[in-house]
């Protein structure tokens, strides 16, 4: 027999607990960005009121007028400086936050299963065969635990050094076509999934610089390609040449895509697209800032074009044609 | 046999928790993200129409939760399923190990919280803890019940005061019409508070004997707990009675305050 009384669940009006926790960094972080622009906006627009004021009372004295429009506008500039800037530190500081929360997970992930299994293994018997899909499942978590401490290592290098090593002559077709082998045996994909379309110029695409640098760039364009794709792995890989000074890497994805707003933006470290479609990709915001920094440091550049959300994304690294 | 949801997308992690909980003796089931793990345990109530899904949630002895999930995070999950009167038992497991992330963790309506990586033992003692509970819990009810058809008095926990029950128990707060179902930490703050009361707590020491946590932690995360307790059981929440604030301490219960005034 049910409780002759009525069983309830007080909450506020979102439906959810209420003046908890949940979300309060985020509303408070945006909470505060609309304080510190509302009181820019509003001080600035302070000061050119009182300095139209100022001009409009002394319109016949020339000197006063000019000292007036001088003060004010070195005001006005500075308000509206301090408040650029003070966005940007809200945003960077977001964006560092988001890096430590993604990389304490990239890292303890692995060791938590790490540790899982070898206490599993301690603790239990276990059949033959489960033993060594164990010790399988642990390897791939040190080589992802690797992947991890890499990417932050090559991102410190890239964001601080100019040239690691003497440039040498690199046959990025050769490169391309290893990395998209490894991309492919890596996830366990097949051929048609990750397609290499070879250049249709007799030419070949030789570039000047640090083979192991290259070769990360281009593989944190695939990899990026193929964790963004969806379920359905579609990406084509192809080298064009632009011009006669230029070699270009075109790898065009069919998956999730970039809001025109963001594609500058995928470039920057520690960014990722704040989009619901893709919170259940893991990963650090320094794969394509790692790609950026590489293409700078070899005289290049690199790039995303994508129509938006759902509409696939293709990212173009160029470099410049060997001159040997 | 006790029947377990984990609720994890690290297919790895999944794998392992399985072996070890079927080891144990569990049965055990998988949802690799917040949508599934709702729809496992609300079933789909939202969209009763929709084809394949299921018109109602199971039944789940405990709930074994990841936080970082695609889409809705555990955080969400833990306060929607509360929000929705579905109060199995969650192990919240998460990378976030800070003091702020665990009181989180609870305040969003986990019963336990473990920060990866964790020790098996650890883990599987926690679960076992949470599964006696729920045992306790729901042999805690048939008793009253009984009790109640018998004529008897319920010979669990339970606190009177002021026309309010606070039934330990059965993590429940009766009041004179309603009855308001409890979550574990909000039961647990009630009974220290209740241990206490007429004397002043400080912040500092519900942290360390409520929770366990003696590090250095943001104590206003309490204030939050205490705001959802004056909900339950004041008249008027803005003007409490019972759940008093000492400014720049902490707290202190009076469970009859007109009785209090006239002594």
């Amino acid at each position: 027999m049910s409780a002759p009384y009525l069983t309830e669940r007080r909450f506020d009006g979102t439906g959810l607990i209420p003046g908890h926790l949940l979300g309060m960094r985020i509303t408070s972080r945006r909470r505060a960005t609309i304080s510190f622009l509302i009181l820019g906006v509003g001080l600035a627009g302070v000061a050119v009121a009182v300095g139209m004021g100022w001009i409009i009372l002394n319109w016949r004295e020339g000197i006063k007028v000019f000292l007036g429009v001088v003060f004010f506008t070195a005001i006005t500039a500075g308000l509206v400086l301090n408040t650029i800037f003070l966005l940007r530190e809200i945003r960077r500081n977001e964006q560092h936050d988001s890096f430590i929360n993604a990389v304490t997970h990239e890292l303890k992930t692995p060791i938590t299963s790490i540790r899982l299994y070898l206490q599993t293994l301690q603790r239990r018997e276990v059949a033959e065969p489960e033993r060594k899909e164990f010790y399988r499942l642990m390897l791939d978590d040190t080589d992802r635990l690797l992947g991890t401490v890499e990417q932050v290592l090559k991102a410190g290098i890239a964001g601080h050094r100019r040239r690691t090593a003497e440039p040498v002559e690199v046959d990025l077709e050769g490169l391309v076509r290893d990395c998209v082998e490894l991309a492919r045996s890596g996830r366990g994909l097949p051929p048609e999934a990750v397609r290499f379309d070879l250049p249709v110029e007799g030419d070949r695409a030789l570039v000047s610089g640090d083979p192991e640098e290259l070769r990360t760039a281009v593989s944190n364009v695939l990899d990026n390609a193929i964790k963004y794709s969806g379920e359905k792995v579609d990406i084509s890989v192809r080298i064009e040449s632009p011009d006669e000074k230029r070699v270009a890497l075109k790898v065009h994805d069919r998956g999730v895509g970039i809001p025109p707003a963001e594609l500058k933006r995928v470039f920057k470290r520690f960014y990722r697209v704040p989009n619901r479609s893709l919170t259940h990709v893991k990963g650090t915001g320094l794969g394509l800032f790692i790609v950026r920094a590489i293409a700078k440091k070899h005289g290049g550049r690199v790039f995303a074009q994508s129509q938006g959300d759902g509409t696939g994304t293709t990212v173009v690294l160029e470099l410049p044609r060997s001159s040997r | 046999m006790s029947r377990v949801l984990i609720v994890e997308d690290e297919t790895h992690l999944v794998k392992g928790l399985r072996f070890n909980l079927e080891a144990e003796g569990h049965s055990v089931e998988v949802a690799a993200d917040g949508e599934s793990a709702l729809e496992w345990l609300l079933g789909d109530s939202r969209n009763p129409e929709a084809e394949g899904k299921r018109a109602s949630g199971e039944d789940f002895d405990a709930v074994v939760l990841d936080v970082m999930l695609p889409g809705k995070d555990g955080f969400e999950i833990a306060a929607e399923l509360r929000a929705a009167n579905n109060f199995v038992p969650i192990l919240m497991l998460t990378a976030r190990g800070r003091p702020e992330d665990v009181l989180k963790g609870f305040a969003s309506g986990a019963d336990d919280y473990l920060a990866k990586p964790f020790e098996l033992p650890i883990l599987l003692a926690r679960l076992q803890g949470l599964l006696r509970r729920r045992d306790w819990s729901r042999m805690s009810a048939t008793n009253a019940d009984s009790a109640s058809r018998s004529g008897g008095t319920p010979d669990h926990d339970v606190f009177p005061f002021d026309g309010r029950v606070i039934d330990f128990g059965k993590l429940e707060l009766r009041g004179k019409a309603t009855t308001i179902q409890l979550t574990f930490m909000e039961a647990q703050l009630l009974r220290y508070l209740v241990s206490k009361r007429g004397r002043v707590v400080s912040r500092k020491s519900i942290l360390e004997d409520v929770w366990g946590l003696d590090e250095d932690t943001d104590t206003r995360a309490i204030d939050n707990f205490i705001v959802r307790l004056r909900r339950y059981i004041e008249e008027n929440p803005s003007k409490p009675e019972h759940l008093l604030t000492v400014r720049g301490v902490g707290y202190r219960f009076i469970p009859e305050p007109k009785k209090s005034e006239t002594t």
